[in-house]
């Protein structure tokens, strides 16, 4: 399959995001019912350092095995086009979290997703999936077209 | 003239080319003319409205 220099760039991206935060919220939230604390600080930076080194190295081996990194108008129309997509979708998410607040302070419930763990595993799994949509879609657009 | 040359000559990735030669995206206006003075044709010659 001939891929452009953005299309590989992008499924490293995806890739990326997909296993170490899969990872990393598939054992957040196998806790969360049990574990009401803060998230662990160290085990976050560790996450947010390790996705760093990993993009880094995997762009840069990218960028130096394709000589034409040129972003075109074509680029720029997917990439927007993509990021109305994730916005949408994490504007939705904002919007269910803030409900979800108001009825927990309202009711006096205390939901899993109002405790500090819980919220912040949740608001960080709504980040991941928007940029998964953004990815994703930004990849559907390169080969089905714009 | 390759896809490459027409890309480089236009200022624009050889995946456009391809894109717009298979209908999958519409180019810019400037993006049209650079091609139509790239052949030397008119753009009616080149581009059709469906």
């Amino acid at each position: 399959m001939d891929m452009s220099y953005k299309e590989k760039s992008l499924l490293a991206s995806l890739g990326i995001t997909l296993v170490l935060f899969g990872w990393y919220l598939y054992g957040a939230f196998s806790n969360l019912p049990l574990n009401p604390e803060l998230p662990g600080f160290i085990e976050f930076i560790i996450l947010v350092v390790g996705f760093t080194i990993l993009e880094v190295i995997i762009q840069s081996f990218l960028a130096i095995r394709n000589k034409s990194q040129l972003e075109d108008e074509r680029d720029k129309l997917i990439e927007k086009t993509s990021c109305r997509y994730s916005y949408g979708f994490l504007a939705v998410c904002i919007w269910v979290s803030m409900v979800q607040i108001l009825l927990d302070a309202r009711f006096d419930n205390h939901l899993m997703l109002t405790t500090p763990y819980g919220m912040f595993h949740f608001l960080l799994l709504f980040f991941v999936l928007a940029e998964v949509i953004r990815f994703g879609t930004q990849l559907y657009h390169y080969r089905k077209g714009v | 003239m390759s896809q490459q040359t027409l890309a480089e000559k236009v200022g624009v990735t050889r995946q456009t080319i391809i894109a717009i030669e298979k209908d999958k995206y519409s180019p810019s206006l400037e993006v049209a003319f650079k091609i139509s003075d790239v052949f030397q044709e008119p753009l009616e010659n080149i581009f059709k409205y469906k």
